[in-house]
């Protein structure tokens, strides 16, 4: 069974600890530990050592996803220690100035596919240019951002089929017009579907839905019935 | 050489026979020029839901000095009142620029909003008007996005393509090894044809005759260009043996793979839709030849002023007499009888316009 996990900051804004309680909690068996904003990634990986994380079979980190180029260097550092842990770390590739240089975390790297906001990083030709400078890194296949991107899924099927090798982790969750991440819709959960097959079983699944605790377990089973390969979706009505 | 570099080659050549690397040029700056114009007088004026979309000799590369500019604001995203506004400063700041970029005509297809819910889901039945069967099959046809945000344009395409292909029951044939001509989409792109010429006559009479001469030029020779690009595109689904060589085993990559092809397809320009289809269906270097150099007489004529202007002019009653339209009906027999040949002759495209083209 596939394993799919949350991302610590959907749940909780600046509290990764209040966050990994929370999944603890609830029996969550995979974590995405976020630092979206730039100031919340020295803090976090200082605090790496002091986190329980015994309870995650899979951990992930997400990097800053956006970054000034004077903090790029020091973030990279900073990375040093997530990757010395051997755990994905997840890159917003316009938040990199200067990709080459992160190349040296190999395919630890995980280059997140964008929504429609971004200039770069949307479609598989995108993609292409990126993994061109970074050609050791992998994918972290945002399926909703490539919903939000290509409502027909054609796109989304082309880089899953173009990036198959390089794909470690999806990103999963119901982005609105506004490019927030909100709770999986029924409508969304059929787009997902049309390309769930080309997604392995061993490929794990962070939730990025903004949801309260008591939302989590049904979170976590509507991406599994989204990522789910077998034909047997109740509609409405049937 | 081996064959295919051959024909590579021979295709190559067709779409540099003068002028056409010189309007393709032409069109590249002016989109350029159009784009620099616009973000100057309005920083950002298309976003991640709206694109500025240029269509006919803008969009199919071949730019003469005296060709319309045919645009519309394309919407897709959340309805918002300022997307008129934009619209109507993109006219302003167009018609202060009329002397380089010419209005477009006067059915009000162009030249203003539309909106990607109508181009999907209304697709034929009562609500499918003229305007926005026109909209959609120019858009799949012949258009391009200006400026450097395409993403709106680009979901619409691929949200047309896709629901012309939800309809079609069967997308493969029934052995599975191969792709079928999707017929949905084929048809829509028949009825345009056949609309335009039907139009044609309508204009004749609203506008009491003016204009003609050109709009039957554009209809005897552009207009046929892109329904011949757009027949092509459809029959290259079952022909073009690289994608029935990666038809998958799974139901809904059939369609999404089907969809990105197309979609490949209509980013080239017709004359490139027409070149391809020469190379891959090894049609005759005569044919080839004998159909491009019929549209770069054509589009000489065009770039002429004065056999413009005379066109222009010309009445229907005066047709026989004219020595410019004369030239016309030549080019366009030339035009017709190497499309006959592609189309009737050609022993892979030929069983295709049998049993899609006509009945």
């Amino acid at each position: 069974m596939r394993l799919i996990g949350f991302s610590t900051g959907a749940l909780t804004r600046d509290d990764f600890r209040a966050a990994l309680q929370i999944l603890t909690r609830r029996r969550v068996r995979a974590v995405e530990l976020s630092a979206l904003r730039q100031h919340e990634l020295i803090p976090l990986v200082e605090q790496l050592d002091n986190l329980d994380l015994h309870d995650f079979q899979y951990k992930a980190f997400h990097a800053p996803s956006v970054m000034d180029p004077e903090f790029e260097a020091v973030a990279i550092s900073v990375l040093d220690q997530v990757a010395s842990r051997h755990w994905p770390i997840i890159v917003h590739p316009d938040a990199m100035h200067n990709p080459s240089k992160w190349a040296g975390f190999g395919d630890l790297l995980c280059i997140e596919n964008m929504d429609k906001r971004k200039p770069i990083g949307q479609t598989v030709a995108h993609l292409a240019e990126i993994f061109k400078v970074l050609p050791k890194a992998s994918l972290c296949f945002d399926i909703g951002h490539a919903r939000q991107v290509d409502p027909t899924m054609s796109e989304a099927a082309a880089i899953l089929q173009c990036y198959k090798q390089r794909l470690k982790q999806i990103h999963i969750s119901e982005v609105n017009s506004e490019s927030k991440h909100d709770a999986i819709s029924f409508q969304s959960v059929l787009a997902f579907r049309k390309v769930a097959h080309l997604v392995p079983e061993t490929v794990p699944a962070i939730v990025e839905s903004r949801v309260s605790e008591d939302e989590i377990d049904e979170e976590i089973q509507d991406a599994r019935k989204a990522l789910s390969s077998e034909n047997v979706l109740a509609i409405a009505g049937d | 050489m081996n064959g295919s570099e051959r024909s590579a080659s021979i295709t190559s050549e067709l779409l540099e026979l003068a002028p056409l690397p010189t309007a393709r040029e032409a069109a590249s700056q002016v989109r350029k020029e159009l784009d620099e114009i616009l973000s100057t007088e309005i920083p950002k004026y298309t976003s991640e839901d709206s694109s500025l979309v240029v269509f006919a000799s803008l969009a199919r590369g071949e730019w003469t000095g005296a060709s319309d500019l045919d645009w519309t604001y394309l919407i897709d995203g959340q309805a918002n009142s300022d997307h008129l506004v934009i619209a109507q400063k993109i006219r302003k700041i167009l018609k202060k620029h009329e002397d380089r970029f010419r209005p477009p005509g006067q059915t009000g297809t162009f030249g203003n909003m539309a909106f990607s819910h109508d181009i999907i889901h209304q697709i034929g039945g009562q609500n499918d008007t003229n305007r926005n069967t026109t909209q959609r099959i120019l858009l799949l046809l012949e258009s391009k996005a200006i400026g450097k945000n395409d993403q709106a344009y680009n979901r619409v395409m691929k949200g047309v393509i896709n629901r012309y292909l939800e309809e079609d029951n069967h997308l493969l044939t029934e052995d599975g090894t191969r792709y079928r001509v999707p017929r949905f989409l084929l048809n829509d792109i028949v009825r345009f044809w056949r609309t335009m010429a039907v139009d044609f006559a309508s204009k004749q009479r609203d506008r009491a005759g003016e204009g003609w001469g050109l709009r039957n030029a554009k209809l005897r020779i552009s207009r046929k260009l892109i329904f011949a690009s757009g027949l092509l595109v459809c029959f290259g689904c079952n022909l073009d043996d690289g994608l029935q060589r990666r038809i998958s085993t799974t139901d809904s990559d059939i369609k999404l793979d089907l969809v990105n092809h197309i979609r490949d397809q209509m980013r080239l320009t017709p004359l490139e839709v027409l070149a391809k289809a020469i190379e891959q269906n090894d049609v005759s270097q005569t044919v080839g030849e004998e159909l491009f150099k019929a549209y770069s007489d054509f589009l000489n004529l065009l770039n002429d002023k004065n056999s413009r202007e005379a066109l222009d002019k010309l009445r229907a009653e005066d047709s026989r007499t004219n020595p410019t339209f004369k030239s016309v009906r030549e080019i366009s027999q030339a035009f017709e009888r190497a499309l006959d040949l592609l189309f009737f002759v050609n022993s892979k495209l030929a069983p295709l316009t049998r049993k899609y083209g006509v009945f």
